[in-house]
């Protein structure tokens, strides 16, 4: 052992002190009991803790817990619940303690889960937001993110239309970088990439750490704010099998009106007589051609979704168990579209001695049937062609390559949406592993050392295959979309993530002082790699590259990053009064150059329960629960890539050479880097409270945060004449600051046989870039269109990604005021003519260009909220929830394209109303070509994102006992539920809850978000079903 | 002891776990490991050549054809991609897009090559290796400083890669700085490459091709001596070729811009477009890049499936008819460029009454188009871009000793040209003027979409006279600042050192 060499001296030292003390403890044991109401009703979810620390648990649904507990001789148990009294019971060595709680109790003692632990709700010092599975009201949703959207105060969660088996944007009080922005995920202590693919009827809590005090603990990836998850465990003593399933149907919830074939012809002819130019040969005879094709009906359906679950769960004295499956079945409202998943979990937890040892793993198998992406042309994905597909043109050709028919002619390439749902099969299938075990052992009373190993592995597998196609007139001549040869790509990726975590916990209670102290060391490797290929030419029928034979291509890369850190956290607790946390982490990244590997996050918060001093004791009749907290802490990010502090040479910038014009490979540095880039660092400082009235039948949690990221990783653009200002080096170079305020509400209340709940919930935000780069930096993004140009700009002095526009000022109606419309005698807009739209010269140069654009809003909004009410009357159950936001904008980039009329696709139904010089409209005139650019991105198109949703309404009935004892079931629930049922909101798109998370772009498309581009978009979805649960 | 035993391994465990933050990139090659080897310099001269046909920056990439093309009195666009819409009507800005991927690429193409001059002294290769290097790099630079200077004018001149971030901020030089330094990287380029390579590496740049583009920058800049000694080393005073060159006009006009027709004798300097690489013709830098063009698609009709972004204008059309050739037919060059409803005219194996004029004028492109076949297959055209023909060096020597009071001089030359298109033999006694004019006409007819007419309507101060005076749309928004691009609003925003071009 001399021969040892302790590389961090102190911390090893310590642990060995510890473990060669631990022989002194002496052993614990479970205890087990029914907490049951006055009148002897079991209470399920009542907190059972074991006073001065923070081992608990709860009450199942029959009222029993089941709790290991280290001192049973001298050990307290405290039981605790919404609206009943708070009760002490001394074990005094029983194996057995139940009680009967009185209602009305004064205040709250559940148990919150925090990094590495838990924590009393009474001794939380920092901003978490708990939900607990009976909050979740998750049977309408396939994913747990969608079914918390409006119940989180202080966390704005966007979906990204109704893609089955599509991810969301959360933003934890707000977006903080132009990198990533994704909170991390914590499952049952293992950092997932996200959840998507969790089954939600899995999830026992979800536990949100906001501020910096409570996410401190993850230092350099908590800066986006924490998600922790625990899945369900097994309760000793109480075997039960819960099986659940429900079906459903969905259909589009909001379909974009565009012109039947006679309308579209009309204005078709109209835009060319303008312009001067022919009419189309399609457009002649408009009263012929009557409504022609709905291409948004051909691509819709009403979609079937199925899913069941089964769970088994229990324990014995000394080991509790978990297992669960679940099998989920959602067909897309767009046709052909198709998600299903499988799941298995299996959690247990095993006693011996001082030891514990216990796993989660979670298996997790997808598949996804997507739809075709752009195929070269200007509709983008079925969606996008169904809106600009002209109608005159027909669906099918049975005698064209493909059997497929398409727009022919002069016009826009915009493919066939039937055609491309139909003929390119993009496959994924994905199989997902979340393993991780602990050991734990109790050195000596109150010190536990514990030891994590953690493992995920993703293995996913991208199978597109397209049939050859020729989509033209009848007989597949003129066609606009060619594929001669079937192509097919495949790609293998596989990401693995291990975890080792090195933690000791000691918690001790002496007289009034209560103390809990953690101490850790934790190690992370996250390996990544890619194998590509594809091939063309494969035989009808054949979808296996070896049968390919010509466009041969392959490809892969590998990417690891290693993060190394160390991490302490002291909370101290004087007589339940005051409460301060303190907390430290300190991480070393491989994404940074050697001298700036290492960064430090520090947090202090303090607590001070008002309502247990003394001086408040009269007030307690009215307020039963007074708490003050503030916080301060340091976090950071580094989600940026791999290895950009060193400069590489960037291989295949390739040229050809010879005679033979064969392949002359390329290599040669194409980027700077930056060797002292170092961690973005986020400062937050919060105040809240929480407080209760009546006995806290009403709940109210305010928190205020100011967040200051700074030291944002930017990649600042760099002048053209460098010639690497395609991906300029990352530098710290901005600073983001997000203010904002979250308020949670609970209301409880009880008449007779009449309870119900009203919950809400309500967060402000104002985020602002305070500074970029070099001070007049401006990032660009959100492109709306196929062609169009840029939506957002992000600069100092404004929220991220804010609308910056070409603002319009009405229409011209007459040469006169075009000729107004001048400066030194020179017209503003030469191209102009009556009919077309003025433009804002803000810049004053005497010229419209992008130089003046000017901020015309935020795609965030000025406050997101949340409210409904959970209620039940004898067996019945009613649950209601609205969320909406308000005061955001969104670029509507579909009117964009439908509204231009200058160019040869479909166009909206405003355009029948467009200005002619007998009519003078506030809609500009037809003409293709456009020359006035009227169709410009400019604030016409610029529209108030706030809604109100009606997001669920479930109503569920629950079996009589009486009726099921016979048939051995304890109890059975039917319910009705129906998702997005309405919607309030003046935006004209087809759905104003618009996350565009795009993975690929820098920081999920923060830039993007508010930009609604059709060529990607997939409408939203609303959902009926009805289910049944059944627990044996 | 067990314990202890555990710690051990623990503690070793956790030391190996610091070693893994150092990283290193599996996928690349560290900059300073490179620049060593003949494979390393070949390789950065690819990546630095390559960047003329890149999709979005490339000068001859599509977007680079079209606005070369679109911006002369012979083509109009039409207002698809509205950047392209913008700078054929000349309602341009510093906003709009196209000129600034050019200037990108002009950049990136100088970042590369500096990159080779100055690294190749560094290395240990043979004295011979290194100077083939630089002068390849060189010419490669003098080449995107000659654009520069034609097109945007006064800019940054920049040659050396920069150390710390303050040397990302250059400042702008007057053009004639430009030209010079053009003309001085073309010089040392025509000294130091050799007059052909093997056969495995043809189409790197050579003295013929160095000399060439120096002619042609002296006729810029009207320094006409100077410009006639440059071409003197390429052609006798008869049209013939200068030892040890064996550049020729070839037979017929139209093997320039068919596939089959690719490094040919007439050919100075191409840029190579093979499908070959990866598929994806815009992909970017990577391994998908297929190295061919989608030019060819996006000026194809919509009856094979092309995008009908341009269409000549009448004027080139009429042009064309100006002068009948031998034995009353119309000029060769004609049905080469063009393809309109003449008896028998055939366009992608369609009768060419199968196809509709939709931008209200009387033609179609067929030069570099792949007319012959059914369609533009699968968008990639494999037809090289003849960015330097030996009939340029012809007229412009002509033009050169025009310039210079010789026009009877200029016969032997322009007679080839003419006699290659079955114009009778010029008549003689044509004074300056008169062969000026004549010069003018041919180049029109010659570069039809070759990228030169609006650059030698420039040169010659006529561009404003022949805009307004065509059928083009948009002529009535030209004014004399679109001579020049705008310095783009993206270098403006980024580097405080420079200063708008004038009257933009």
């Amino acid at each position: 052992m001399k021969n040892v060499t302790l590389p961090k001296g102190g911390l090893w030292c310590l642990l060995l002190l510890l473990w060669s003390m631990a022989g002194a403890y002496a052993q614990g044991t479970t205890v087990t009991g029914k907490i049951t109401d006055a009148s002897g009703v079991g209470l399920p979810g009542v907190t059972v803790l074991l006073k001065g620390t923070s081992v608990g648990t709860a009450t199942d649904v029959g009222g029993n817990y089941s709790l290991a507990v280290p001192n049973p001789a001298t050990g307290v148990l405290l039981f605790s619940f919404v609206g009943y009294k708070a009760q002490e019971a001394a074990i005094g060595g029983r194996s057995t303690v139940g009680a009967a709680l009185a209602p009305d109790t004064e205040a709250l003692g559940e148990v919150v889960v925090v990094g590495y632990g838990t924590q009393r709700r009474q001794d939380v010092t920092g901003a978490i937001s708990s939900i607990k599975a009976e909050d979740i009201r998750t049977q309408g949703s396939n994913t747990v993110q969608k079914s918390l959207q409006g119940r989180v105060a202080g966390v704005q969660i966007e979906s990204a239309g109704g893609d089955p088996g599509s991810g969301v944007r959360i933003l934890v009080r707000g977006a903080g970088s132009l990198n990533n922005n994704n909170p991390l995920y914590i499952v049952d202590g293992v950092q997932v990439d996200n959840i998507n693919n969790l089954n939600p009827t899995d999830i026992a809590s979800l536990d949100i750490l906001k501020d910096a005090s409570a996410a401190a603990i993850y230092g350099s990836r908590a800066a986006n704010g924490v998600v922790l998850i625990t899945t369900k465990s097994g309760k000793k003593g109480e075997n039960r099998i819960d099986v659940g399933g429900y079906v459903g149907a969905q259909q589009i919830a909001h379909k974009i009106k565009v012109l039947n074939a006679s309308e579209w012809a009309g204005v078709s002819n109209a835009a060319h007589d303008n312009a001067g130019l022919p009419r189309l040969d399609i457009a002649k005879n408009p009263e012929t051609l009557g409504a022609g094709t709905d291409w948004q009906k051909e691509i819709y359906r009403v979609a079937p979704m199925q899913n069941y679950t089964a769970a088994a769960s229990g324990g014995g004295d000394n080991f509790t168990y978990s297992l669960s499956g679940a099998y989920l079945d959602q067909q897309g409202i767009v046709k052909q579209t198709d998600y299903n998943r499988w799941n298995l979990r299996l959690k247990t937890d095993f006693t011996k001695g001082r030891f514990r040892v216990g796993e989660t793993v979670i298996l997790t198998k997808e598949y996804w049937r997507g739809m075709a992406g752009g195929w070269g042309g200007q509709g983008g994905n079925p969606v996008g062609s169904a809106l600009k597909m002209i109608p005159v043109y027909g669906v099918y050709a049975p005698d064209a390559v493909g059997g497929y028919a398409g727009a022919y002619g002069p016009v826009v390439n915009v493919a066939n949406p039937v055609a491309q749902l139909n003929l390119e099969k993009p496959e994924t299938n994905s199989t997902a592993a979340i393993i991780n075990a602990f050991a734990e052992v109790s050195l000596f009373k109150g010190l536990k050392y514990r030891f994590n190993v953690g493992y995920t592995n993703t293995f996913g597998a991208y199978n597109d295959y397209t049939s050859p196609y020729a989509l033209g007139d009848l007989k597949g001549q003129n066609a606009l979309f060619n594929n001669a040869d079937a192509d097919l790509f495949q790609n293998r990726s596989q990401m693995n993530y291990f975890l080792q975590e090195h933690t000791l916990n000691y918690g001790t209670v002496v007289g009034k002082h209560s103390i809990n102290a953690l101490a850790g060391y934790t190690y992370q490797n996250t390996k990544y790699e890619i194998l590509s290929g594809s091939k063309s030419g494969m035989p009808t029928g054949i979808q296996q590259l070896d049968a390919g034979i010509t466009n041969i291509a392959s490809g892969g890369n590998a990417y690891q990053s290693a993060l190394l850190s160390y991490l302490g956290r002291l909370v101290y607790s004087y007589d339940d009064r005051y409460v301060i946390t303190g907390t430290f982490r300190r991480d070393g990244s491989s994404r940074f150059g050697p001298a700036y590997k290492y960064g430090n996050f520090p947090s202090i918060a303090l607590a001070w329960n008002v309502a247990n001093e003394q001086f408040f004791k009269s007030a307690l009749g009215v307020v039963s629960n007074f708490k003050l907290r503030a916080s301060y802490g340091i976090l950071g990010n580094q989600e940026i890539n791999d290895y950009r502090y060193i400069p590489l040479i960037a291989s295949n910038t390739n040229y050809v050479i010879g005679q033979d014009q064969h392949l002359w490979s390329g290599a040669i540095q194409t980027t700077f880097s930056t060797p002292n880039i170092k961690w973005e660092t986020s400062k937050t400082v919060d105040v809240g409270t929480d407080l209760g009235f009546f006995d806290n039948k009403l709940n109210l949690t305010l928190d205020y945060f100011v967040r200051q990221n700074s030291d944002v990783l930017l990649q600042v653009p760099i002048p053209l004449t460098t010639g690497a200002s395609g991906s300029p080096p990352y530098v710290n170079a901005g600073q983001i600051t997000n203010k904002g305020i979250e308020a949670g509400l609970a209301y409880n209340h009880k008449v007779g046989d009449f309870t119900y709940q009203v919950t809400g919930t309500f967060t402000a935000i104002a985020n602002n870039v305070d500074f970029l780069g070099t001070g007049t930096q401006q990032i660009f993004g959100g492109q709306p269109t196929h062609h169009g140009a840029s939506a957002t700009v992000t600069e100092a002095g404004g929220p991220i990604g804010a609308f910056y526009l070409i603002r319009t000022d009405g229409i011209f109606n007459s040469q006169d005021e075009v000729n107004a419309h001048s400066q030194d005698g020179k017209l503003i807009q030469p191209s102009a003519k009556p009919g077309d739209v003025r433009f804002v010269d803000a810049n004053g140069d005497g010229q419209i260009d992008q130089n003046d654009r000017q901020y015309c809003g935020s795609p965030t909004p000025k406050f997101t909220y949340g409210f409904g009410t959970n209620a039940a009357w004898k067996n019945f159950d009613l649950s209601l929830f609205f969320q909406g936001t308000q005061g955001n904008k969104i670029y509507n980039g579909a009117r964009e394209d439908l509204e231009g009329m200058n160019l040869e696709f479909n166009y909206s139904p405003a355009t029948l109303n467009a200005w002619t010089p007998d009519n003078h409209t506030n809609f500009p005139r037809a003409v293709i070509n456009d020359p006035n650019l009227n169709s410009q991105t400019s604030d016409r198109f610029l529209e108030s994102g706030s809604y109100l949703r009606l997001r669920t309404l479930q109503l569920g009935y629950t079996l009589s006992k009486n009726l099921l004892t016979s048939a051995k079931i304890s109890s059975c629930r039917i319910y009705l539920s129906f998702d997005n049922l309405f919607t309030i909101t003046k935006y004209t798109g087809f759905n104003p809850d618009l996350g565009r998370y795009n993975a690929g772009s820098p920081g999920g498309g923060i830039l993007d978000r508010g930009v609604d581009f059709p060529h990607v978009a997939y409408p939203l979805a609303r959902n009926s079903l009805l289910g049944v649960q059944l627990s044996f | 002891m067990k314990s202890a035993l555990y710690i051990a391994c623990l503690a070793l465990s956790l030391a190996a776990c610091t070693k893994n933050l150092d990283q290193v990139s599996p996928n690349s090659v560290v900059q300073t490991n490179f620049w060593k080897t003949d494979a390393d310099f070949m390789s950065g001269l690819a990546a630095t050549y390559k960047v003329f046909h890149d999709v979005n920056n490339g000068y001859f990439g599509v977007r680079g054809i079209e606005t070369t093309n679109g911006r002369g009195d012979d083509f109009v666009i039409r207002n698809d991609v509205k950047d392209l819409y913008q700078l054929a009507t000349f309602t341009n800005n510093a906003t709009t897009g196209v000129p600034g991927s050019l200037f990108t690429g002009f950049y990136t193409a100088i970042f590369r090559a500096n990159q080779i001059i100055e690294n190749a002294p560094l290395s240990s290769l043979p004295d011979a290796s290194k100077q083939q290097y630089i002068a390849e790099a060189q010419f490669l630079r003098g080449l995107n400083y000659y654009y520069l200077a034609m097109n945007f004018g006064s800019v940054p001149i920049i040659t050396k890669v920069p150390v710390e971030r303050t040397d990302y901020f250059a400042s702008q030089s007057p053009e004639t700085a430009v030209w010079a330094q053009a003309v001085s990287d073309l010089q040392a380029a025509a000294a130091g490459l050799p007059a052909a390579y093997p056969a495995a590496m043809v189409g790197r740049a050579t003295k013929g091709a160095a000399l060439g583009f120096l002619g042609k920058a002296y006729v810029y800049q009207k320094n006409w001596a100077e410009a006639e000694k440059a071409f003197k080393q390429l052609a006798l005073p008869s049209g013939v070729a200068q030892s040890p060159f064996t550049y020729a006009l070839m037979p017929k006009f139209e093997d320039n811009f068919v596939k089959t027709g690719d490094n040919n004798a007439e050919s100075l300097f191409e840029i190579q477009n093979q499908n070959v690489g990866g598929s994806q013709p815009w992909a970017g830098e990577n391994a998908n890049e297929a190295l061919g063009v989608t030019t060819a698609q996006e000026f194809a009709p919509t009856e094979v499936a092309g995008w009908f972004e341009v269409s000549p204008t009448d004027k080139v059309f009429n042009e064309f008819q100006r002068e009948k050739a031998v034995g009353d037919s119309l000029d060769p060059r004609m049905y080469a460029s063009l393809v309109w409803d003449y008896p028998g005219a055939t366009y992608y194996n369609r009768p060419f009454t199968d196809f509709k004029l939709v931008f209200g004028y009387k033609s179609m492109v067929r030069k570099y188009q792949n007319w012959r076949e059914a369609n533009e297959g699968i968008y990639i055209s494999e037809i090289n871009e003849k960015v330097l023909r030996y009939a340029d060096i012809l007229l412009l020597y002509a033009e050169t000793l025009t310039m210079q009071g010789r026009p009877a001089e200029a016969y032997p030359l322009i007679n080839r040209v003419r006699a290659r298109a079955k114009l009778t033999a010029l008549a003689a006694g044509f004074d300056a003027s008169q062969m000026m004019a004549e010069l003018r006409h041919q180049r029109m007819l010659e570069f039809f979409r070759e990228g030169q007419r609006f650059y030698d309507l420039k040169r010659w101060g006529l561009l404003e006279q022949e805009i307004k005076n065509s059928d083009k749309v948009g002529k009535e928004f030209f004014t004399a600042r679109n001579a020049y691009f705008p310095i783009p609003q993206g270098e403006l925003n980024t580097n405080p050192n420079i200063k708008q071009n004038p009257g933009w």
